[in-house]
C-alpha cells in the first residue's frame, strides 16, 4: 500500500516535472523560419532596434557582423537567448520587453541575410601583430587584465567588431568615440588643463579618467572651461605609422581576442 | 471604604469608556475628504493635496508662501522612504491630515506618516504572472473621496481601499486583462463617481473611459474611445479595424464642475505605425474628448493627430483656466501634445484658439483654420524607414505640466528628438503586441537630442523662457505662489527655478530621475514641505529651522 502510494507520488511528481520542463523548452529551431510576414516584421524590428550597432545589412558597424553566426556554428536557440538576454558585460543589451515571437521574427529575417563562412584564408600574422600591439597599443588598451585603461578593453574585440570596423578605427577614419571614452578637457581656475575621457556627466558635474588614469569628478562651476573634444583620444595610425602588412598583422592578432576568463590563471 | 471608592472609580471608568465607544458609534467622525474640498482644490487651502493635479484643472500650483526664491536654497531633507519593491515611482502622492497616500510600482501602495516617513499600512495586490502591461508595471496615483482611496490595477481592476486600513472595500473589474487591457491611470472623483481609463494601445484593445459609483463600485457609464458600428465616428475606421484600434486612456484628465464636463486625452490608434491597417481619421484616437460627468455622453471632441502613424498618444494632462485672449474672456483647456504642438482650445466648444509647435516639428507646418494639421508628405513610416520630428516619445508626454494663473504661464518639460520610423503589416493575436513598426532615434549633429523646461504664453503659444537640460527630462512640475517652479532633469537632479525668468536657484542630486512623477507641497506642523518621488524613494524637504 505504502509502496504503491510512493510509486504513485513519484509518477505524479514526474508528470509535474515533465510538464513545466516541456513548456519551458524552446521549440527546436525557429518556429517562424521562412514565414514571409515574420521576415518582414523581423526586418523592421532589426532596423529599429539592432541596426544602429550591427549595421543595416547586419555586416557590423559598432557591433559585430552577424551574417555569419549560423556558419560559425551558433544555433537558433542560442541566438534567441542572446537576443532576449543580451551578452553580460558587453554593449549587447538584454531585451526583456521583446516578446518571444518578436525575437524569432528578428532571427527569421537575419536568416535571409545569412552568409557562408569565409573561404578566403585570413590575412596577416597574429604573432607579429601581437608584438605591434605591445609596442603601440598596450599603453591605453587592456587585454586579459594587462595594459592601460584609458581606451576600451580589447579582450573580446575579435567577436565584438568586424574586421572592417577594427581597421577603420585604427586608421582613424571613424568620427567620435563610444560612451565612456569621449575626450574632454577641463580648465581649472588655476593650474594646467586636465585632459581625459568622460565617464559620466550632468548639468553640474563631470566624471573623468585623466591621461594618468586617475578617476575623479569635477564641478563645472569651479572650472573656467569644460571643452568636449571632437576627435577620439586615440591617434590615427595611417600608412605613415603602420604599413599595410603590419596593419593586417595587428588586425589578425586582435581577431584572436575572443574573451577574458579571469578564473584561468595564466 | 477605600475598596469601595476604588470599585466606584473602576466602574466609573468602565462606564466612561463604554460611553466613549457608544458616542463613537452614534456619531461617527465626518468623512476625511468631502466633494467640496476637492472642488476647492488648492486655492482655498494649500495645506493638503487631495487630487492628482492639485485641483480639477490640473494647475499643480500651490498658494503656499513659506518657501521662496530667496530661501529655497535652505531646503533640507526631513526623511526618505524606500519602497523595497522592484520598479520605479510614476506617481503623484496625496496628503490629508498629516498622512501621505502613495501608490508605487506593481500595485503596492502605502499610507505614510508625513512627519517621519514611517509606514502606517501597506497594500499589495497579487498580480497574475501573464500580465501584458506594455510599458512598465507602474501606477500614477490614488484618488480620495470620503473615507476611501481609489486605485487602478495592472490587471485592469478598480479598487476602493479603506483609507484607515488599506483594506479592500470593493473591487470592480474594468475588463479582462488577458485581452491586453491594463490600467495605470490616477483616478479622479467627480461628484459621486470615480473616473478611470484603460491602457493597452499597443495590444489591440478598444479603449474606454469608465465611471464607477464611489459607494458601491457599480459601473455608472462607459465611453468607448472608438465608436461602434452605427455610431458617429465609426466610419473613420476602415473595415473591422475599429475593433482593435487601441486609443487607451492612461493619463488623468481634468474636470470642470461648472459645466459638469470631463476632459480626457486619448491614446494612439493601433497598430501604431502601419497606416494601411486602418485608413481614415481613426476617431477618437489622439483626441481630447469632453464628456458629461453624469452620463459619459460626448459633448465635443478635438482630434490633435488624425490618422496618427507615429504613436503620438494625446495622453498628456489637460489644464483648465479662464483667461482673456485678444480682449475676449475665454474658458480654455491648455494642452502640450506629444505631436509637437501646443494648443489652447475653447473648452466649451473644442475649437482651436491657439496652436503652435513648442518643439521641432517636421510632419505638419501648422494647424489650419479648420483645426486640422497641415500635414507634409513623406511622413508615413514603411519598411525602409522615414525620419520625423518629434520622436515616438514626443514633444512631451504623460509627465504633468503646471500652470501659474497669476502670470498666466503654462510650463512643460519638452523634448527635442527625431526618429526614423519603420512600419510593417502586423497580425492581430489577442493579448499580443500589435504595433506594426518601431523607431530608432536619430543621432546627428543637425538633430541634437535634449530636453528643456519651457514657459509658454497660452494666449499666443509663444515661449517666454526655457531652461535647457543636458539630456531628456521626463519629470512632472510644481509651481508656487512665490514664483518657484520645481522640476527634474534627465540626470536625477531635482531643480528649483524662478518661474518668471527660468533662473536656476537650487538643485539636489536624487540618484534617480523623476520619471513621470511630480513634486507636491503641503503644510505640516506650520512648516511648508516639498515631497518628491524619484526611482524607489520618496524624499520630504522643508526649510532648515
Amino acid at each position: 500500500m505504502t509502496a504503491t502510494r510512493a510509486t504513485l507520488t513519484l509518477a505524479i511528481l514526474c508528470a509535474i516535472t515533465t510538464g513545466p520542463l516541456t513548456a519551458q523548452d524552446q521549440p527546436a529551431g525557429n518556429p517562424l523560419q521562412g514565414d514571409a510576414n515574420a521576415i518582414r516584421a523581423g526586418m523592421g524590428l532589426f532596423r529599429a532596434r539592432c541596426a544602429d550597432c550591427h549595421g543595416i545589412d547586419a555586416r557590423g558597424v559598432r557591433g559585430p557582423d552577424i551574417t555569419q553566426v549560423w556558419a560559425s556554428g551558433r544555433t537558433d536557440e542560442g541566438l534567441f537567448k542572446t537576443v532576449k538576454e543580451g551578452v553580460p558585460n558587453t554593449e549587447m543589451p538584454a531585451n526583456p520587453r521583446m516578446f518571444d515571437h518578436e525575437a524569432w521574427q528578428v532571427l527569421a529575417y537575419l536568416r535571409t541575410l545569412a552568409a557562408p563562412a569565409p573561404t578566403d584564408p585570413p590575412r596577416g600574422n597574429a604573432e607579429n601583430g601581437k608584438q605591434i600591439y605591445q609596442k603601440m597599443c598596450v599603453a591605453c588598451h587592456r587585454v586579459d587584465g594587462v595594459g592601460g585603461r584609458l581606451g576600451p578593453d580589447l579582450s573580446r574585440i575579435g567577436v565584438a567588431r568586424s574586421r572592417e570596423a577594427i581597421v577603420l578605427r585604427i586608421v582613424g577614419d571613424v568620427e567620435g568615440s563610444r560612451p565612456g571614452y569621449q575626450p574632454v578637457t577641463l580648465t581649472p581656475e588655476t593650474g594646467p588643463p586636465i585632459t581625459g575621457v568622460k565617464k559620466n556627466e550632468d548639468l553640474f558635474s563631470v566624471q573623468i579618467m585623466d591621461s594618468r588614469e586617475r578617476i575623479q569628478g569635477y564641478e563645472k562651476d569651479k572650472m573656467k572651461a569644460v571643452q568636449n573634444g571632437t576627435r577620439s583620444l586615440m591617434p590615427a595610425f595611417g600608412s605613415n605609422r603602420l604599413s599595410a602588412s603590419d596593419l593586417d598583422d595587428l588586425v589578425r592578432y586582435l581577431q584572436t581576442l575572443r574573451g577574458f576568463d579571469p578564473s584561468v590563471v595564466p | 471604604m477605600r475598596a469601595t471608592t476604588l470599585r466606584f472609580v473602576r466602574t466609573g471608568l468602565l462606564i466612561g469608556a463604554a460611553t466613549a465607544v457608544l458616542t463613537a458609534q452614534q456619531a461617527p467622525p465626518p468623512p476625511l475628504v468631502s466633494s467640496q474640498e476637492i472642488v476647492d482644490g488648492l486655492a482655498s487651502d494649500g495645506s493638503r493635496w487631495l487630487t492628482f493635479g492639485g485641483n480639477y484643472g490640473n494647475h499643480r500650483h500651490s498658494p503656499l508662501t513659506q518657501i521662496t526664491p530667496a530661501n529655497v536654497n535652505r531646503l533640507v531633507p526631513q526623511w526618505t522612504f524606500q519602497t523595497g519593491t522592484l520598479g520605479n515611482f510614476e506617481t503623484t502622492t496625496l496628503l490629508r491630515d498629516n498622512v501621505l497616500y502613495v501608490t508605487g510600482p506593481q500595485n503596492v501602495a502605502w499610507a505614510l506618516d508625513a512627519r517621519t516617513g514611517r509606514q502606517i499600512w501597506r497594500y499589495r495586490r497579487e498580480l497574475p504572472e501573464n500580465l501584458t502591461a506594455c510599458c512598465g508595471l507602474v501606477n500614477r496615483g490614488f484618488a480620495v473621496f470620503g473615507d476611501k482611496l481609489f486605485m487602478v490595477t495592472l490587471d485592469a481592476h478598480l479598487l476602493a481601499l479603506d483609507i484607515k486600513t488599506g483594506a479592500i472595500v470593493w473591487d470592480a473589474t474594468m475588463q479582462d486583462y488577458k485581452g491586453g487591457y491594463a490600467s495605470t491611470i490616477a483616478p479622479i472623483v467627480a461628484k459621486d463617481k470615480v473616473i478611470v481609463g484603460v491602457a493597452g494601445g499597443e495590444f489591440g484593445i478598444r479603449g474606454f473611459i469608465d465611471a464607477y459609483d464611489t459607494q458601491t463600485g457599480k459601473r455608472a457609464w462607459r465611453f468607448y474611445t472608438i465608436p461602434g458600428p452605427g455610431e458617429p465616428g465609426n466610419e473613420t475606421w476602415a473595415g473591422e479595424s475599429w475593433k482593435v484600434g487601441g486609443a487607451g486612456v492612461w493619463v488623468t484628465g481634468a474636470y470642470d464642475p461648472e459645466q459638469n464636463l470631463l476632459f480626457y486625452g486619448t491614446g494612439n490608434p493601433g497598430p501604431d505605425y502601419h497606416s494601411e491597417s486602418r485608413p481614415g481619421d481613426n476617431l477618437y484616437s489622439d483626441s481630447l474628448v469632453a464628456l458629461d460627468a453624469d452620463t459619459g455622453r460626448l459633448r465635443w471632441h478635438y482630434q490633435f493627430t488624425p490618422h496618427d502613424v507615429h504613436d503620438w498618444d494625446a495622453t498628456e494632462v489637460p489644464v483648465l483656466a479662464d483667461m482673456t485672449i485678444a480682449g475676449v474672456p475665454r474658458k480654455v483647456v491648455m494642452f502640450a501634445n506629444r505631436n509637437g504642438f501646443y494648443y489652447t482650445l475653447d473648452r466649451t466648444t473644442g475649437k482651436v484658439i491657439v496652436a503652435k509647435p513648442f518643439v521641432k516639428t517636421t510632419w505638419a507646418t501648422e494647424i489650419g483654420r479648420d483645426g486640422r494639421p497641415v500635414a507634409l508628405p513623406g511622413h508615413t513610416p514603411d519598411e525602409k524607414g522615414e525620419v520625423t520630428c518629434p520622436d515616438i516619445t514626443g514633444g512631451t508626454n504623460f509627465w504633468p505640466p503646471s500652470f501659474d494663473p497669476s502670470t498666466q504661464t503654462f510650463f512643460v518639460n519638452a523634448r527635442e528628438a527625431c526618429m526614423t520610423y519603420y512600419a510593417w503589416k502586423p497580425e492581430y493575436k489577442a493579448g499580443d503586441r500589435f504595433t506594426g513598426g518601431a523607431g530608432q532615434r536619430v543621432q546627428s549633429p543637425d538633430m541634437p537630442v535634449y530636453g528643456a523646461l519651457r514657459a509658454i504664453d497660452p494666449a499666443t503659444g509663444d515661449r517666454k523662457w526655457e531652461f535647457r537640460y543636458l539630456n531628456l527630462s521626463t519629470a512632472g512640475l510644481l509651481t508656487t505662489a512665490t514664483g518657484l517652479i520645481f522640476s527634474g532633469d534627465g540626470d536625477g537632479n531635482l531643480l528649483a527655478l524662478d518661474s518668471r525668468t527660468g533662473k536656476l536657484l537650487w538643485r539636489y542630486q536624487l540618484g534617480a530621475t523623476m520619471h513621470g512623477t511630480s513634486p507636491i507641497t503641503y503644510m505640516l506642523d506650520g512648516r511648508q514641505h516639498l515631497l518628491v518621488p524619484a526611482g524607489t524613494t520618496l524624499t520630504a524637504w522643508a526649510l532648515a529651522p
